[in-house]
C-alpha cells in the first residue's frame, strides 16, 4: 500500500509541461507551474532523491555479491533507507506550500505509511529486520522511487523520455503487489514480538484513563490494506490507459 | 418588454447530458423555483424537489427556491439545467439520529451491560461519584440537543445528502462509545485533584451549556418562523449572549467549553481528543460562517473573530 500509494497519489513533485501525473490527461491548456526558484529547488530535491535511492540499490547489490545470499541485506542499507524515506516528508510540505499540485492529504497518507513501516515496524521490532519480507518491500520501493523521482526530474526540465513515463506507469503492475506483500508479511512477522514486549501499548488503570493496544492496531492496519490496495491499484491501471494511450498526441507537442 | 401579462415557458435540461427532460408550458412569470420544482416532480416523480438542483448554467450555482422566474435573466423560454443531488434526508432526522445514539450508547456502558467489561462487573455500579456525575452531564447534553432540534432550531436547508447520516453517526456514536468505555470502566481512575477539580469542571460545563442554549435561543429569535432571512446576531439582555460582541459563533465557543469542562471532570484522554476534533470542525464552520457574514453585511462588527475572542 505504501508502495502503490507512492505511484498513485502524487501527481507532482514538480512538472511544468509534460505532466502526466495521477490526474491530468491531455491538457493543451498549460497550468501555471511553480516559479523558477521553486522549480530549481524541486529539480535539486528530485535529483538528490533519485541519487539516494540509487545508493540504496547499489548498496543492496554490493551486499548481495559480498555475502553470497539475499538474506539479511537490510542491515547494509538501513541508514540510507531511513534517511531518504524519511526525507520524503518534505513532499508533504511541497504540497502544503503549493509548489507541487498534489493533495496534501493524499501525499501525507502515502509518505506516512512508508515512514510508519520503516520506523514503527522495521526499526522498532528488531527481530523482523532479518526477515526476507523486508527485502521484498525494500526492492519494490527502491525501483519505484528511482523511476518516480527521475520522472519528476525530467518532467520539471520539460524533457521526459518516453521510457521513464512507460516505466512509471507499467512496472507498478508487478512492483505494487510485491511491495504490499513485503509490507504485510513484515507487519505479520512483527506481531508476536509486539505482543510479547507490550510494545507501544498502554493499559488500564492509569491517570488519563486511556489504553492503546499496538498489537490490535497493527492488525487493523493490515485489514485496512483490503479496501485500500485495490482502489489504488485500479486507479493506477486506469491512469496507465489514459496516459500511455495519449502519448501519440503528446509527442506532437514535445 | 412586459412579461407580466405573458405566461412563460420553461425547459429543463440535464446539466451533464443536455438531454431535454421536461418542457413546461404556461408558467406564471411570478412562479418561484420551488413551484417549478414541484411541476418537474410531476413528470419525474423519482426526483422529489429536495433532490433537485436547478441552475441557469450547467456549472453554475443552484437557484434558490424563493427565486422568481420573472426576475431571472432568461428569455421567453427559460432554460434551466437540472442536477440530481442524490437521495436526501431531512436535517431533523439526521440530528435526532446522531444525538439519540450517544445518549443511549453511553448508558449501555454506564449500566455495564454484559459483554463490555468482564462478567463479574455486569450491571455493577462505579464507586466514584464523578462517574455518576459524568453520566448525568453527558446525558443532559444530548437530551438538550434533542430538544433543541425538535423545538428550537430553524433550519435554512430542509435536507442534506443521505450519505451524511452514515458519516455523522459513525463520528458521534463511535466517540461516545470510546469515551463511555473508559469513564465507566471498573479500572477508571478519578481526577488527580479530586473534588476541587470536579467542581471547577462542572461549573465550566454548566456555564457553557447555559451559554450554548442562550445563543441557540437568540439565533432562533433572529429569524421568524418559516422564513429564511439572515440578520447579524447581536447581544441581548441575557449576559451569555454578550459573547456576540467578540465572536461570530459563540454557540461553538460554548460547545467547545462544555467539552473541555467534561474532559477536566473525567480526566479522560479520549474526551480531550473528542474535544480537539470537535474544536477543529467547529472552527472550520465558524470561519465559513464568519466569512459569509462579512460578505453579506457591509456593517459587520470588525472586532468579532469567528470562534475564539481575539485569536481565531
Amino acid at each position: 500500500m505504501a508502495a502503490a500509494a507512492a505511484t498513485a497519489a502524487s501527481k507532482g513533485n514538480g512538472g511544468g509541461g509534460g505532466r502526466a501525473g495521477a490526474g491530468e490527461a491531455s491538457s493543451s491548456r498549460k497550468k501555471k507551474g511553480p516559479g523558477p526558484l521553486a522549480t530549481a529547488y524541486l529539480v535539486i530535491y528530485n535529483v538528490v532523491m533519485t541519487a539516494g535511492w540509487l545508493v540504496i540499490a547499489v548498496g543492496l547489490v554490493r551486499a548481495y555479491l559480498a555475502k553470497g545470499s539475499y538474506h539479511s541485506l537490510y542491515y547494509s542499507i538501513e541508514k540510507p533507507l531511513k534517511f531518504f524515506q524519511t526525507g520524503a516528508l518534505l513532499e508533504i510540505l511541497h504540497c502544503a506550500i503549493g509548489i507541487v499540485p498534489s493533495s496534501v492529504v493524499l501525499t501525507s497518507f502515502q509518505v506516512m505509511s512508508r515512514v510508519f513501516l520503516i520506523w514503527a515496524v522495521t526499526h522498532s521490532v528488531k527481530e523482523v529486520q532479518s526477515e526476507d519480507s523486508v527485502l521484498l518491500f525494500v526492492i519494490a520501493w527502491t525501483i519505484t522511487e528511482i523511476i518516480r523521482y527521475s520522472f519528476y526530474t525530467f518532467s520539471l526540465l520539460n524533457h521526459l523520455p518516453y521510457l521513464i513515463k512507460w516505466a512509471r506507469y507499467t512496472l507498478f503492475i508487478v512492483l505494487y503487489p510485491m511491495g504490499v506483500s513485503g509490507e504485510l508479511l513484515t507487519i505479520y512477522a512483527a506481531l508476536p514480538f509486539v505482543r510479547q514486549a507490550g510494545l507501544y501499548s498502554i493499559s488500564l488503570p492509569n491517570k488519563y484513563n486511556f489504553s492503546f493496544d499496538y498489537y490490535a492496531f497493527l492488525i487493523l492496519i493490515m485489514i485496512s490494506y483490503i479496501p485500500i490496495f485495490p482502489q489504488l491499484y485500479f486507479h493506477m491501471i486506469h491512469q496507465r490507459r489514459k496516459i500511455l494511450s495519449h502519448t501519440e498526441e503528446h509527442k506532437k507537442f514535445e | 418588454l412586459h412579461f407580466k401579462e405573458l405566461l412563460g415557458k420553461v425547459e429543463i435540461l440535464d446539466a451533464k447530458t443536455r438531454e431535454k427532460l421536461c418542457f413546461l408550458d404556461k408558467v406564471e412569470p411570478q412562479a418561484t423555483i420551488a413551484e417549478i420544482k414541484n411541476l418537474f416532480t410531476k413528470t419525474h416523480p423519482q426526483w422529489y424537489p429536495a433532490r433537485q438542483s436547478l441552475r441557469l448554467d450547467p456549472k453554475g450555482k443552484s437557484l434558490k427556491d424563493e427565486d422568481v422566474l420573472q426576475k431571472l435573466p432568461v428569455g421567453t423560454t427559460a432554460t434551466l439545467y437540472f442536477r440530481d443531488l442524490g437521495a436526501q434526508i431531512s436535517w431533523v432526522t439526521v440530528f435526532l439520529t446522531e444525538y439519540a445514539g450517544p445518549l443511549f450508547i453511553y448508558l449501555l456502558f454506564y449500566f455495564r451491560v454484559p459483554f463490555i467489561y468482564g462478567h463479574k462487573y455486569d450491571f455493577t455500579s462505579s464507586r466514584h461519584t464523578v462517574v455518576h456525575l459524568a453520566c448525568i452531564c453527558h446525558s443532559f447534553h444530548y437530551i438538550k440537543r434533542l430538544l433543541e432540534t425538535l423545538f428550537v432550531h430553524r433550519f435554512s436547508h430542509g435536507t442534506m445528502p443521505l450519505r451524511n447520516i452514515f458519516k455523522n453517526c459513525t463520528y458521534y456514536w463511535g466517540f461516545a462509545a470510546w469515551m463511555a468505555y473508559y469513564i465507566n470502566h471498573p479500572l477508571y481512575t478519578p481526577p488527580t485533584y479530586g473534588a476541587q477539580q470536579v467542581k471547577l469542571a462542572l461549573a465550566i460545563f454548566v456555564i457553557c451549556q447555559l451559554g450554548n442554549f442562550s445563543i441557540h435561543m437568540a439565533l432562533r429569535d433572529l429569524r421568524p418562523a418559516g422564513s429564511k432571512t439572515r440578520k447579524i446576531p447581536y447581544p441581548t439582555k441575557n449576559p451569555f449572549t454578550w459573547l456576540f460582541l467578540l465572536v461570530s459563533c459563540p454557540n461553538y465557543t460554548y460547545e467547545v467549553g462544555s467539552w473541555i469542562g467534561f474532559a477536566i471532570m473525567t480526566q479522560c484522554l479520549p474526551v480531550a481528543l473528542f474535544s480537539l476534533v470537535g474544536f477543529t470542525q467547529m472552527t472550520i464552520w465558524a470561519k465559513g460562517k464568519h466569512r459569509s457574514y462579512l460578505k453579506e453585511f457591509r456593517d459587520y462588527p470588525p472586532l468579532r473573530m469567528p470562534i475564539i475572542p481575539f485569536l481565531l
